[in-house]
């Protein structure tokens, strides 16, 4: 897999941390991964291989999840560092906002 | 189309005694009021031209009516009968919430139902704050918070008890939601128009007002910031993000989807106008309710020269810098993906 995750990422992690009242920490590797320490738990995110149909790899050192996104990325970062976490899906209303 | 307000309060704030001295206003006429009882109300029995068990049309043109378990089939029924010409053609319906009731699940009941959404445009939240008692149900009932947060227009009431409002009142108003203007119940020379002119309802021929309806005076920050809301005791707090560079698209779906799903119910309302990179002409209007949105209305033309885009954001305990740091990641895969920067 190739590392590299872009610093703004990182920023992003840590700031989400913050936001989602976890206690931890979001450092760089030498390899240019991310290691996240919330807990007793370690995640280690970087960049998926070009091979693979995913943009970043969440590993808990036992299993490594695939995601496609940023978006994605913050669910399993959160799915598996705050045990409140009950995402909620979006919802578009058909109800115009101006009357015409 | 038809414009929907909602009308809510806590418990004593004056709501009720509002709404009667608007049913008996001669400018009020053409409107279909939903309330909870007519008991409460006290309606001058002299104004009332014909009444039926759960509703009267008063000889303003004023159509009053109560919630029968479902406010969806209320509205329904109404539309049904305006369709059918046994009432009078409302121009615009007004919803009264009870005085204990959270006011998110209206608005998305509002904004959710498909087969009104034909027919009627949600206007906005008017929200009555008792001049006297205000700040103390500010300290106590987190609903009323809330109420508060979510409005429009916020309405003293009872001001004619203090000469004014309480001591801190105004500065608590405008920590927990600086974008909604502040009005009292005597109106003064604008009338109650007022109160239901959000902005964006414009007249015909004139362009919306979303700047007056963003509360946005050309800061970053409408308001206090985030901790000085915090340090009232209460963590719902209002900022606004500005954003010279155009967002794409696919940028914005995408925020939108991560704070409906790490925000939820946190995020009491988040509105804004967006210079969408793909529509550089016609900006787009966004507005949403907790994880509910509108889909985007777009604009004929800019209102200003600005061409930034602008987003209020009002929640409880949530971060300016998260978002900001959020829109700038989310952007910059946009840009990977796409090829672009």
């Amino acid at each position: 897999m190739s590392a590299g995750v872009p610093d703004h990422v990182r920023a992003l992690l840590v700031q989400s941390l913050a936001a989602w009242h976890v206690t931890g920490e979001v450092r760089t590797e030498a390899d240019g991964t991310l290691l996240l320490m919330a807990g007793d738990k370690q995640l280690r995110v970087s960049r998926a291989a070009g091979d693979l149909p995913f943009r970043w790899m969440v590993s808990d050192g036992e299993r490594s999840h695939g995601v496609t996104s940023i978006a994605g990325l913050l669910r399993t970062v959160r799915a598996a560092v705050d045990p409140g976490y009950r995402p909620i899906r979006l919802h578009i209303a058909p109800l115009p906002l101006l009357p015409p | 189309m038809i414009p929907v307000s909602v009308l809510t309060g806590f418990l004593g704030s004056g709501k009720t005694t509002l709404l009667a001295r608007l049913l008996a206003s001669p400018q009020f006429s053409r409107t279909a009021v939903i309330i909870n009882e007519f008991g409460e109300v006290g309606l001058d029995h002299h104004l009332i031209e014909t009444s039926e068990e759960s509703f009267v049309e008063l000889q303003t043109g004023c159509l009053c009516c109560t919630i029968r378990g479902d406010l969806v089939l209320t509205l329904e029924d109404i539309l049904r009968r305006r369709d059918a010409g046994t009432v009078a053609p409302f121009e615009r319906v007004v919803i009264e919430t009870s005085g204990l009731a959270d006011p998110a699940p209206i608005l998305h009941a509002l904004m959710s139902d498909a087969g009104l959404s034909q027919r009627l445009a949600l206007a906005g939240v008017v929200t009555t704050i008792d001049a006297v008692n205000g700040l103390a149900t500010l300290a106590r009932q987190p609903e009323s918070v809330k109420q508060v947060a979510v409005a429009d227009r916020l309405v003293l009431t009872k001001t004619d008890l203090i000469d004014g409002a309480a001591d801190g009142l105004a500065e608590r108003l405008a920590a927990l939601n600086p974008s909604a203007k502040v009005l009292t119940a005597s109106f003064g020379a604008g009338g109650p128009e007022q109160l239901f002119d959000m902005g964006l309802d414009a007249a015909p021929g004139r362009p919306p007002d979303v700047r007056a309806w963003l509360g946005f005076d050309d800061h970053a920050h409408p308001g206090p910031a985030p901790h000085d809301a915090h340090r009232h005791g209460s963590q719902i707090s209002c900022f606004a993000i500005l954003r010279d560079e155009p967002i794409r698209a696919i940028t914005l779906t995408l925020l939108l989807e991560v704070l409906a799903e790490h925000c939820g119910a946190d995020l009491l309302r988040l509105k804004g106008i967006v210079n969408v990179a793909e529509s550089p002409d016609h900006p787009a209007v966004i507005h949403g309710v907790q994880h509910v949105f509108h889909p985007p209305a777009w604009l004929d033309r800019w209102p200003s020269e600005d061409r930034r885009s602008r987003l209020v954001f009002i929640g409880r305990d949530i971060r300016q810098n998260w978002i900001e740091t959020l829109l700038e990641a989310l952007d910059a895969e946009v840009g990977e993906v796409t090829g672009r920067r």
